[in-house]
């Protein structure tokens, strides 16, 4: 299980990383953590004609926070990102999904950037994008734009992004102070991707009502998704467990999860409505009623 | 040599301690050797080629672009093969056996099976070259379960046999009409069991290199059984064994997986083709997940005559047995579970009837446990059925069934002789391990809060030694393979110290340190002092065709040969002793280094004084006295014999036996099953290292824990492998499975020198029963039960889900 | 076969040079031109545990690097835990007083991911250290033996199983064998 052979380049700086990019953009690949992109090369499912790897970019990794939003460099690697004071504080809910991630040594490497880049339908990180609202940073030689993460899935492992693009870092909203929020899934074992996997985030207005509400699921369909119904039906009610449950009951029409050998596609559409109830009524329990966010 | 006196004669007891172990040291430090750490000049590595399909003529094989490569040192492809070399047999041969080669020549019966492979300068340019082989198929039906492969319309995997059948026969043993009439009511079970694997962290590997002056292949090779190898390759390749050398390095783990002579056979022959250079291939895991081997999965049918009390009259047994597209274990599986079917049961009538069949999936081979933890699951799902048909507790079922502990020895229907155990006590024992009465309180509280709590409960017997003239139950008595037995040579060296050869073979559980601590009490020296040569080499190695590590064989065989050795050794060395000390060799002690007249301490001498008389002064030797302190001792278990006129034979040499207690809760949304504690009470008779002993109750166990609940080889209907990474067969994490708690119980065996029986497969063998057990428990509220393994949540909540009873569905 | 690059690398604290192809794996590189085959391959698509180093202090799978990426890093093998190859680190002598290996080939992995994890939380509790060493797989302990000695060694006394190995009742022979250093030895 050895890969094919390919060129390799370290860039150092971004244009530099861009130019390359460029260059190779019809059989080149960008290599981040190399978490998910190496196992393919190995069984030569991928079979790149040169890597450029960014891990030797300083300016792509870090943590900033201003203006309500934390803005994580696309090599920043989960590990760090997880831990991160910043992260723990203020995106909970993104620490909350990072601890379901593989194993330390696959966080020790694995990236930011590159988990959303790859956009695994399973994967922890484009579902907790989705919740918040994250904002993807994208450049390329002749330019830049940003994505929100509502449009930045395609399909299992296809993105918006182009072949010459390269994503910079996410910008994630920090929600309002107060915001019950919980992170949850089922997967065979400790470690492994997400059968489903649930991100929610839940604001009670000064009335104890619900305020606003984020569902986000994964491994429920080719990309991550926002359960819209059950987002709309929680809004403006005061969250009782059979409004939850309501709520959740709603997700499983949402949904169009596939099989595979380790979970049918009915049986995840019904873990989507438990693990979307459970996270609910752990966020609600989490959430404090606005104004009382420090009591 | 009695077995209770042995060890007690002599001064010093290192048998029973839990010594750490000598093995440690290197692979603690990251200094040992295992077969893929070991580099030649010149060598050359290799890259199989393997089929896309599971079932499919070969029309076209070229391989002249992966050759003309500068950096491809040689190509084989499945044409050459048949030219030269002869094709493989399989253990036991079968009334017509298929041609079996190396590489596949005409067709392909299974994703994986080797089609060409290239030997280059390195793995990744042998990898390239692969891409430029051209293979032309065409695609034939293929059918992946036995029923299917049953069916008279099957796709036939070879013609010369005419069948998908194998073999099938069936063994009436005792009166089982009688025991049906008489019964009161019949119990009637169907269980399957899946394919899975033990898979060992350290992938198979084989290394050869030839010498074409002496015409001798040296090979270098993951193996079980060095002599079956050394004479399947120079059956292969038409040279004598002599010609055949065979090295097994260190071993990374083996659980009987690491016994696919056709891979010894393809790097022998493009070693032979590279006449000098040495050529190396290493499985690598999506090859071993595909290709190497697989437990067989098989569907038993069964019937019990039993008494209203629950008292069991009679069994009848119908199993059809996977054996993918193999032939090299065809059979094996069946006769292994016929000869412990049984169990720890007194049951004086059974009848089995047994069919291996072949389909387009992996070929099987040994499993830790081969055959048995379908046997026990069988059984105890038997006999939970029989509670749930009387209404009797499923422990008083047990209890009233058990062969009591003043049966031992026990005559099981089919032959075998039970040596010794308690069961009824082993049970218990279990059931006070975990607290059986509070778990018992606490799971109606929780069932009561709508909780899924489960308690499993299984036991089952942990056979040990195989007698191998079972294949003659197939092949009639005219097979050459019989008995059982072991070698050893054991040479204590001029200083005193002594080394060790045997024909068995290490793969992690720890012989080095039992040995060292057996021929230690025998020689009157520390296990420091005992070198065992681990790296079995055929060139200074004893062995039979019997030789190696399999059937739990260590406890009963090795033991036996290396005790029969270094009594030899312990002999001479007293002799000597005796004539320098001018006593009768009667009269002298072996203990702590030195030899002693009985009754008078002043009189006695350092072992190592007289070691090294035996070397260094030749003159001291009585006329007919061989210089040297060196012994060889050719062990055969003297109870094997060939079957009766009746098909009765002992298969199985000794009977260990353990209790499983389980402890699961269930999601009762998710359906995700959680084991939260897990007993185990095990004996093994003697322990010659307890802490060895525990450590494999564990592996063991968590094998057995994972199969039931995780493990699953998957085919497509078209035999696509569908687990063929890490990602997809799923091994168990430590996070997945709880401590194992553990308790024992010794009865000893009278028939081993020590009183030892075997430990290395038991928990392998009865936790997927206490599992299916525990689940079944757990799920009573919703009126499940689980017939079949492996138990995932996705289908347990689809069952539940449509209201099913029974799973699998 | 492409281009060969010149890398430098720290290994075990001693400078490196090698030169390798780019899709040479740092396990490779490690096992095969820096001869410390202690690293081992047991699946190279990152699920096993069994090529786990440590590059600059943290827990990696050397299947999933290219050795062309670590370039002026720091990598810890398991050789590097005692580069004489005969004292024990306290963790290894742990594992070694509970038997926690078996066959051993994954125990340079579990060492490795052992030893970041008792760095970063020196007084884990058995939940934390199964977690901690879930992306390591063991064929042979069922994982009791390993978190253990993990435990023991968390506590820093790895002792207990038992010390009796050659226990000296008996009296050594002129140049007997060297016993098989115990952890008080050591220590
Ligand atoms: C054993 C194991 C278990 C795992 N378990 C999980 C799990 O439970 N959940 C989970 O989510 N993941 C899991 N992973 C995957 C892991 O999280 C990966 O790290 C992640 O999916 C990809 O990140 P990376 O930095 O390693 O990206 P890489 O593997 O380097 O790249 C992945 C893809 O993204 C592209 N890419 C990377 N960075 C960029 C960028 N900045 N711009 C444009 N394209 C880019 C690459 O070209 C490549 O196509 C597991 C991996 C392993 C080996
Ligand atoms: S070999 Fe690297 S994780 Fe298995
Ligand atoms: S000791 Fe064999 S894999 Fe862990």
């Amino acid at each position: 299980m050895k890969p094919a052979a390919f060129g390799y380049f370290a860039p150092r700086d971004l244009p530099e990383a861009l130019s390359l990019v460029s260059t190779y953009s019809s059989d080149g690949k960008v290599i981040a953590g190399g978490q998910s992109l190496v196992p393919l090369m190995n069984f030569r499912l991928a079979r790149p004609s040169h890597l450029i790897d960014i891990n030797g970019i300083g300016s792509l990794s870090g943590i900033d926070a201003a203006d309500g939003r934390v803005t994580i460099g696309a090599t920043t690697r989960q590990r760090d990102a997880g831990t991160h004071p910043d992260v723990k504080v203020q995106l909970p809910l993104l620490a909350e999904a990072i601890s379901y991630i593989g194993h330390l040594a696959i966080q020790n490497r694995g990236t930011v950037g590159g988990s959303i880049a790859h956009a695994d339908p399973a994967a922890e990180l484009p579902v907790v994008a989705l919740a918040l609202d994250a904002q993807m940073h994208v450049q390329r030689t002749d330019g830049q734009r940003t994505i929100p993460a509502a449009e930045f899935s395609l399909g299992y492992l296809t993105t918006v992004l182009e072949a010459d693009e390269l994503l910079t870092a996410t910008s994630f909203g920090v929600p309002p102070a107060g915001s019950g929020w919980c992170f949850s899934e089922v997967a065979r074992r400790h470690g492994d991707f997400a059968l489903v996997a649930v991100a929610v985030l839940l604001t009670l207005d000064a009335a104890g009502k619900v305020g606003s509400a984020s569902i986000a699921l994964g491994g429920v369909g080719p990309v991550p998704m926002r359960a819209g119904a059950a987002e709309r039906l929680l809004v403006g009610e005061a969250p009782t467990d059979p409004v939850l449950r309501a709520a959740a009951d709603t997700v499983g029409a949402d949904v169009e999860p596939e099989d595979d050998i380790h979970a049918s596609a009915d049986y995840r559409r019904h873990l989507a409505g438990v693990l979307v109830r459970r996270a609910l009524t752990t966020a609600r329990a989490r959430a404090a009623v606005a104004g009382n966010e420090h009591v | 040599m009695s077995a209770t006196s042995h060890a007690t004669t002599l001064g010093t007891n290192w048998v029973g301690q839990p010594l750490p172990r000598k093995e440690d040291g290197p692979l603690l430090t990251g200094r040992d050797r295992f077969l893929d750490d070991i580099g030649l000049l010149g060598m050359a590595h290799v890259a199989i080629l393997r089929s896309p399909y599971a079932h499919a003529r070969i029309l076209r094989v070229d391989a002249s672009a992966a050759a003309a490569l500068p950096s491809v040192l040689a190509v084989l492809t499945g044409e050459e093969v048949v030219r030269v070399s002869r094709p493989q047999r399989g253990r036991i041969p079968l009334p017509v056996s298929p041609q079996v080669y190396a590489l596949a020549h005409d067709k392909v019966v299974y994703v994986g099976q080797p089609v060409a492979a290239v030997a280059a300068i390195d793995r990744a340019t042998a990898e390239d070259a692969l891409d430029l082989i051209e293979v032309e198929y065409e695609p034939l039906p293929a059918v992946v379960t036995p029923e299917g492969a049953m069916a008279p319309d099957a796709p036939i995997l070879f013609e010369e046999v005419g069948s998908n059948i194998l073999w099938h026969d069936t063994f009436p043993y005792g009166d089982v009409d009688g025991a049906f009439e008489r019964a009161d009511r019949v119990v009637r079970e169907r269980v399957t069991i899946h394919r899975y694997l033990s898979t060992p962290l350290e992938t198979f590997g084989s290394i050869a290199q030839f010498d074409a002056s002496t015409q001798t292949m040296t090979i270098w090779g993951s193996a079980h059984q060095p002599g079956q190898e050394i004479n399947n390759v120079a059956a292969a390749l038409g040279l004598s064994p002599g010609q055949v050398r065979m090295i097994v390095p260190p071993m990374g783990g083996g659980f009987g997986n690491k016994t696919r002579p056709i891979y010894h056979i393809l790097i022998a022959l493009l070693a032979r083709k590279l006449a000098g250079r040495p050529v190396k291939w290493v499985e690598d895991r999506r090859e071993s997940l595909l290709a190497l081997c697989h437990a067989a999965d098989g569907i038993m049918e069964m019937e019990a005559a039993i008494q209203d009390d629950g008292t069991i009259l009679g069994l009848k047994f119908r199993n059809i047995e996977n054996e993918g597209a193999g032939i090299d274990f065809a059979g094996r599986h069946n006769l292994l579970m016929l000869s412990n079917i049984v169990n720890c049961y007194r049951v004086p009538a059974v009848s089995y009837e047994g069919y291996s069949v072949v389909t387009n999936c992996c070929p099987v081979i040994a499993n830790r446990g081969i055959g048995k933890p379908f046997m026990c699951l069988a059984v105890e799902r038997m006999v939970d059925a029989v509670a749930r048909e009387t209404g009797l507790d499923r422990v008083e079922v047990r209890q009233r069934n058990f062969i009591q502990p003043d049966q031992f020895p026990y005559d099981t229907p089919s032959g075998q002789t039970y040596d010794s155990g308690d069961y009824p006590e082993m049970l218990r024992k279990a059931l006070a391990l975990l607290d059986y009465d509070q778990l018992l309180v606490d799971q109606e509280a929780a069932r009561a809060a709508g909780r899924l709590v489960g308690i499993g409960i299984a036991c089952g017997v942990e056979p040990a030694g195989s007698n191998l003239s079972y294949g003659m139950l197939i092949s009639g008595p005219s097979q050459l393979l019989s008995g059982q037995g072991e070698a050893a040579r054991v040479r204590m060296e001029p200083d005193g110290s002594a080394t060790v050869y045997t024909g068995g073979i290490e793969s992690g559980q720890g012989h080095s340190t039992a040995l060292s601590q057996i021929v230690a009490d025998e020689l009157g020296l520390r296990p420091d002092q005992i070198r065992i040569v681990a790296t079995f080499d055929s060139h200074s190695h004893p062995y039979t065709q019997t030789s190696g590590n399999y059937s739990n064989k260590f406890n009963g065989h090795d033991t036996a040969a290396a005790i029969g050795a270094a009594g030899k050794v312990r002999e001479k060395l007293l002799a000597r002793a005796a004539r320098m000390l001018e006593v009768a060799a009667e009269d002298l002690e072996l203990a702590a280094g030195r030899i002693t007249v009985r009754g008078a301490p002043d009189r006695s001498l350092p072992i190592a004084q007289v070691a090294a008389r035996a070397y260094w002064s030749l003159n001291d030797e009585a006329p007919d006295d061989e210089p040297g302190l060196e012994a060889l001792h050719y062990y055969r278990n003297p109870r094997t014999r060939a079957p009766d006129a009746q098909r009765r034979l002992p298969v199985q040499m000794g009977f260990s036996a353990a209790a499983h207690v389980a402890l699961v809760e269930i999601d009762p949304e998710t359906f995700e099953i959680e084991v939260r504690r897990y007993g185990v009470v095990h004996d093994c008779g003697r322990e010659i290292n307890p802490m060895i002993v525990e450590g494999q109750v564990h592996g063991a166990t968590v094998h057995g824990i994972a199969a039931a609940l995780l493990e699953e080889f998957v085919y497509d209907d078209d035999g696509q492998l569908l687990t063929t990474s890490f990602m997809d067969y799923l091994k168990p994490s430590s996070a997945d499975v709880p401590m194992i708690e553990t308790d024992h119980l010794e009865t000893l065996s009278p028939w081993t020198p020590l009183g030892t029986k075997g430990i290395g497969e038991g928990g392998a063998i009865v936790a997927p029963a206490a599992i299916a057990s525990a689940v079944e428990d757990a799920l009573k509220p919703l009126g499940i039960t689980v017939s079949g393994l492996p138990i995932t949540p996705t289908r347990l909540w689809r069952l539940a889900s449509q209201g099913g009873k029974r799973y699998p569905i | 076969m492409s281009e060969l690059t010149t890398i430098s690398v720290t290994v075990n604290g001693e400078p490196r040079e090698g030169r390798v192809e780019p899709r040479r794996s740092l396990a490779d590189f490690l096992r095969q031109d820096m001869g410390l085959t202690g690293t081992h391959v047991g699946c190279e698509h990152g699920v096993c545990g069994a090529c786990t180093v440590l590059v600059n202090g943290r827990s990696v799978r050397s299947c999933l690097l290219f050795a062309v990426q670590v370039n002026q890093q720091d990598v810890l093998t398991v050789e590097g835990l005692s580069p004489d190859g005969v004292t024990l680190h306290p963790l290894q002598q742990a594992f070694h007083e509970h038997h926690a290996l078996q066959c051993g080939f994954c125990t340079p992995g579990m060492l490795l991911t052992s030893l970041e994890l008792l760095r970063d939380n020196p007084a884990p509790t058995e939940a934390e250290v199964r977690l901690g060493l879930a992306g390591n797989l063991c064929m042979c302990t069922g994982y009791v033996n390993i978190v253990r000695a993990v435990l023991a060694a968390a506590d820093g006394h790895a002792a207990s199983a038992s010390t009796a190995a050659g226990s000296e009742t008996a009296e050594s022979p002129p140049g007997a064998l060297p016993r098989f250093p115990t952890g008080k030895e050591i220590a």
